[in-house]
């Protein structure tokens, strides 16, 4: 880094001023875990603000990685718009019925759509994400928060091409622009905030249990049809009013979609989807501020 | 005041991987490294009780076999690692080579590459083009700058990767056994460098297997085995900066 930066680092054995649960801990250890928590969350927003002040570097990673996606490729980034456009294309076209052949369906599948994508791609980036840096973690000193912001522009850089996508499809669909769209922001704004909570957690999980991946795979896979993405939610019993209800998912597409389909602000979508980010961001801070040395020793 | 000063630094790596190694027949002859238990948990005692102090101006030159803990060494000096023992006091703009290829992206052209390793050095994108010619120059790389990254050959990777960091006028450097992958006439370039940088008061570190370069650069040499110290020197003083011209 450019300043003089005197490094004192007074390990105490073994603990290393971190979370990691030690063995043969007397009850005296047990005390010390608000200690602990306290310096972990000071490690996080140390790490955190390291990381805001190098928001350059993390802006133009994000930029190297969507050009390296579409290097020599003739359409570049408008694949992304092409790839959501022919799944909102074709899955309109499938499930076109009685029940939604409506502009209101058109809207509720394309908006609930392009939230998905963005979640799924997320999270599904997320986990291997520190083994993807693992060169860069090995021979630098960026704060690990760097690579979280890299993927969350990423990935909100991404979104930008099936947002765009959405809104024509929303201003085609003959549904009529009215004031009420404006009640999606907040909730747009509450997902990308809670973005980079979610790839830390994430991150930190596929780090230590490597298996994640494939087990945070299957399940983005399969959710893809639990959560009400294409399927709107009528009251049924069953599977559907459990994959509605109990589906965290389902609270980040209303927030977005609600305003936009039905013309009213999802309170208590809302209201859940900010207790579910505050809740990730609880467990992203002491993650990072328990376990962030440890993640080198681990890729 | 520049320096470096370590008391007592011990790492152990933790092994998650279940290893083949049958336990009772562990030959710990000419590799360094140790696996030992701890817990319940194979461990590799990496580093065990180094201590050792630079100052401004000194060159020391790691030697030890592969596995003696060198790599361990140099990034613990730089902060990737945190050691499990003991207390590490730098004080000093460190910069890093420990990899011709970290911190590179593949796909970039090595210009777009320069400017990515500023920014991660924390400089301004104006710094970054005012530095740019003169690291393209040192590198000695031309056209060949606005090539990805990917197409370059180990020795040209080299070349950029030692102009780039070394442009930042570091004040403590540390490199790893790579150096030897520049032609003979960048390694000379390279000595002088290293020679200007510890002449302005600098601290180098530099592990290699290569004597020559150790005795032309390094004022110190401390050989590591398993972990351990085995040997620290320090040269007499004439010999030091004694590389005038060539
Ligand atoms: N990431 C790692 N995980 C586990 N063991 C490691 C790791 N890196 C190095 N080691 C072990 O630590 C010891 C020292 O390695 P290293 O510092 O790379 O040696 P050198 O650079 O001197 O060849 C070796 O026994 C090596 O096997
Ligand atoms: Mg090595």
């Amino acid at each position: 880094m450019r300043c003089h930066m005197p490094i004192e680092m007074a390990i105490r054995d073994g603990l290393g001023g971190s979370l990691w649960p030690a063995k043969n801990n007397a009850p005296e250890q047990r005390i010390a875990i608000l200690p602990a928590m306290i310096a972990a969350l000071n490690g996080a927003f140390d790490d955190i603000s390291k990381a805001m002040r190098l928001h350059r570097v993390w802006i133009a990673l994000a930029h190297e990685d969507i050009g390296d996606q579409h290097r020599r490729t003739t359409l570049g980034p408008l694949w992304m718009l092409v790839n959501y456009l022919a799944f909102i294309g074709t899955f309109i076209f499938v499930f076109k019925t009685k029940d939604t052949d409506s502009a209101g369906y058109t809207a509720y599948a394309s908006i609930g759509l392009v939230v998905w994508f963005y979640l799924m791609e997320m999270i599904s980036l997320s986990v291997p994400l520190f083994s993807r840096e693992a060169s860069f973690i090995q021979g630098t000193r960026l704060p690990l928060f760097v690579y979280v912001m890299r993927l969350t522009v990423q990935c909100i850089i991404r979104a930008s091409y099936s947002v765009a996508g959405c809104i024509v499809i929303l201003l085609l669909s003959g549904l009529g622009v009215s004031a009420e769209w404006l009640l999606s922001i907040p909730g747009l704004l509450l997902i990308v905030l809670a973005t980079p909570a979610i790839v830390t957690v994430f991150a930190f999980l596929g780090a230590f249990f490597p298996d994640a991946q494939f087990i945070v795979g299957n399940i983005m896979r399969v959710g893809t049809f639990l959560t009400p993405v294409f399927w709107a939610y009528h009251g049924q019993g069953g599977i559907q009013n459990y994959a509605y209800h109990w589906n965290p998912f389902t609270y980040f597409l209303e927030v977005v979609r609600a305003p936009i389909a039905s013309g009213e602000f999802p309170m208590h979508a809302f209201a859940v989807t900010a207790y579910i980010s505050l809740a990730f961001w609880a467990v992203a801070l002491l993650l990072l501020g328990g376990y962030r040395k440890r993640v080198v020793f681990l890729i | 005041m520049i320096s470096i000063k370590l008391d007592n630094v011990s790492l152990a790596y933790r092994l998650y991987e279940k290893l083949t190694l049958t336990a009772p027949d562990r030959r710990l002859g000419g590799l360094g490294g140790k696996i030992g238990r701890s817990g319940g948990k194979q461990v590799v005692q990496a580093l065990e009780d180094v201590s050792f102090e630079l100052k401004a101006g000194d060159r020391l030159g790691l030697i030890g076999p592969n596995g003696a803990g060198k790599t361990t060494l140099l990034k613990v000096l730089y902060g990737i690692y945190q050691p499990s023992a003991g207390t590490v006091a730098i004080d000093g703009k460190v910069d890093a080579l420990f990899n011709i290829n970290i911190g590179f992206r593949p796909e970039a052209t090595g210009r777009r590459n320069i400017v990515l390793r500023g920014l991660i050095s924390g400089w301004t994108e104006a710094e970054i083009q005012e530095k740019m010619p003169e690291i393209i120059a040192f590198s000695e790389l031309g056209d060949f700058i606005d090539v990805p990254f990917k197409t370059y050959s180990q020795g040209m990777a080299a070349r950029l990767a030692f102009s780039a960091a070394t442009a930042l006028d570091p004040e403590i450097l540390l490199m790893d056994e790579w150096i030897g992958a520049g032609d003979a006439a960048f390694q000379e370039k390279a000595k002088r460098r290293m020679d200007e940088l510890a002449e302005k008061a600098g601290i180098i570190v530099l592990a290699t297997h290569n004597e020559s370069l150790l005795e032309s650069v390094c004022t110190k040499r401390m050989t590591l085995k398993n972990g351990r110290v085995e040997a620290f020197t320090t040269k007499p003083a004439k010999r030091a900066g004694t590389r005038a011209k060539s």
